[in-house]
């Protein structure tokens, strides 16, 4: 029996995780890199008085590429081709997102349910067909665009994602291997059991080396810096996109952020255990609803405090009185307690009430979407850290890493991979 | 003096390995991310509009001031030296007949431009008089239309310096 309450929440929570996170993202992008160069980056764009720590940036600047002029270069020949450029690269990583599965099966009143935008059996690879696709928008991107620089940025990505897709798609046949199925569900479930009895059998415990090779392949996938050569603004202006402005580009922009969610999704399912907690598989969930509320109870408490504490220590400028500052820290430490109040009082609610199966079945899925969410933001934030401690590869050392070390890495992996699981 | 030798590195295995000097440096950026996220207010960025510069010396060349004697009244003598080595053209002098006995010549009017102004600093290297200096410490300019920006002798005179020596040092 199948009902719809699972896809209706996958599809907010891929949204959310799309294109909902595109303004956080970026927020993150630029907040991280500036606490990484000892800087403060954006906090002063406000509604009200109220910043939120900056974030009201990201959405002043993305109404401002909505208002902007359509403008199209007078020399681009074939204009539907140009149109369709960002489209295919921004549908394609928004599409990567409908084969994650977010949390277990739901069990609702009409029966299980699925928390997965399209529960297909094609699993992994819908990932690496739409990741390849969304190259091409890049590639033709570059070439509609009839600038040399455009042209050069959309070679260059292209002659990286053949380089790359190919270890990517062998560390894929090795986790395949391990797993047993192509089903990310089914990758999921095994990764929410025990190796040896102690460890969480993640895809980065048993497989570390196909994991790297993943990971690695992935940033090249999403053009992420160290691998960004294809918009190379030291070289090649802007790359493909130079050519585009107002909401063209902002399709660009945002399918890169996108496309960065959506890998760190497929690198949590494949390598991190899905939405597991560790040590602490579905069935467990399922049996004791009640322990996992009060655990969530009581973790609320310290983290909301600390976060006020936090707030109202650092939302200030040391030596200077600013009312605007000092009106919104007193705003939001009411809101945060409210929120924390209410919180636990539902907790206790639910606490005391009968605990039926469907709503254990709740809190459970709940518990997991946040736990992949939670883990997918941290995969976001190694990107985002990683783009600001590595300088860009040069173009050569982009194609030996490839060919040369990931490439025989890969294969060798799969080999030994596929001897062992013969053998034993 | 022989050939020195550099010795090249990337040679050992750890260093072709890449990953971990990937990992000193994530933890390098990771340790400033966790420091300055622990502590923001510490981040020694200038808030400005709340927080004023603290660096101005009084060599920073700011808005331009006219000087006065010790007796308290102008120390120029409109010789036009400022104008002349004015690269953009920006001061407009006015001279006229000094009545008070203190010298020969004054300036009229005195204008300065302060949009087309690159703030070279020239005009108070050409002054024999010290009359004009610019160390007023302003280094910032508000206003709505064009001619606000044009100031004017009476307004020179009344901006005062920033870092004492009030009066002109030429005689």
């Amino acid at each position: 029996m199948f009902s719809v309450e699972g896809t209706i929440i996958a599809l907010v929570i891929t949204s959310l995780l799309s294109l909902g996170s595109v303004p956080i993202l970026v927020w993150m992008e630029r907040r991280v890199a500036a606490f990484i160069q000892d800087r403060l980056g954006p906090n002063r764009s406000n509604i009200f008085g109220f910043r939120i720590g900056g974030i009201v940036q990201s959405f002043a600047d993305m109404l401002k590429l909505i208002v902007k002029e359509e403008f199209y270069p007078k020399h681009i020949k074939f204009k539907f081709y140009y149109m369709l450029a960002p489209a295919i690269v921004f549908g394609a990583s928004y599409l990567t997102f409908a084969v994650i599965p977010f949390s277990n099966t739901l069990l609702t009143d009409k029966g299980l349910s699925v928390v997965q935008l399209l529960p297909i059996e094609l699993g992994v690879l819908w990932f690496i067909a739409l990741a390849g696709l969304s190259v091409y928008g890049i590639i033709l991107a570059g070439w509609s665009s009839h600038n040399k620089y455009g042209l050069l940025g959309s070679l260059r990505a292209t002659s990286q994602i053949i380089s790359y897709e190919v270890s990517m798609g062998l560390a894929i046949v090795s986790m395949l291997l391990t797993y047993g199925t192509i089903y990310l569900n089914g990758m999921v479930d095994f990764q929410g059991e025990l190796l040896w009895g102690f460890l969480p059998a993640w895809g980065i415990i048993m497989q570390p080396i196909a994991g790297i090779i993943f990971i690695i392949t992935a940033f090249a996938e999403t053009n992420r810096a160290p691998f960004d050569v294809a918009e190379g603004e030291s070289e090649i202006v802007a790359g493909y996109h130079t050519e585009y402005s107002a909401m063209k580009f902002a399709l660009f922009f945002m399918g890169e952020y996108v496309a960065m969610a959506a890998s760190s999704a497929l690198i949590v399912t494949m390598f991190f255990g899905g939405y597991h907690l560790p040590w602490l598989d579905s069935p467990t969930l399922y049996d004791n609803p009640k322990i996992v509320l009060s655990v969530i109870g009581v973790v609320l408490i310290p983290l909301i405090v600390g976060m006020i504490y936090w707030m109202r220590r650092s939302n200030k400028i040391s030596g200077v009185n600013e009312p605007q500052r000092a009106r919104e820290t007193k705003i939001l430490t009411i809101l945060l307690a409210i929120i924390l109040i209410g919180s636990e009082l539902g907790i206790l609610a639910l606490l005391n009430a009968e605990m039926t199966n469907q709503i254990a079945s709740y809190i459970a899925t709940a518990v997991q979407i946040l736990t992949f969410v939670i883990k997918v933001f941290m995969m976001n934030f190694v990107f985002i850290w990683v783009r600001w401690t590595l300088p860009r590869f040069r173009y050569d050392q982009i194609q030996t890493l490839g060919w040369n070390i990931l490439l025989p890495l890969a294969i060798a992996n799969v080999i030994i991979t596929a001897i062992v699981i013969v053998v034993f | 003096m022989g050939i020195k030798i550099v010795k090249r590195h990337g040679d050992t295995l750890m260093e072709k390995l890449y990953l971990p000097a990937i990992a000193a440096g994530m933890a390098t950026t990771f340790k400033h991310f966790s420091k300055n996220i622990s502590n923001p207010t510490q981040i020694p960025t200038t808030q400005y509009p709340h927080q004023q510069p603290s660096d101005i010396t009084d060599r920073y060349r700011g808005q331009h001031r006219l000087t006065k004697r010790a007796d308290d009244t102008i120390a120029c003598v409109a010789c036009f030296m400022c104008a002349t080595a004015c690269p953009a053209n920006c001061i407009f002098i006015e001279a006229t007949e000094r009545e008070d006995g203190v010298d020969e010549k004054m300036p009229k009017k005195f204008n300065i431009d302060l949009l087309e102004c690159i703030y070279c600093g020239y005009c108070v290297e050409a002054c024999p008089c010290d009359a004009i200096r610019m160390d007023s410490g302003i280094f910032s300019l508000i206003g709505k239309n064009r001619e606000d920006f044009v100031i004017t002798k009476e307004k020179l005179l009344a901006t005062p310096g920033a870092f004492g020596k009030e009066n002109s040092r030429a005689r």
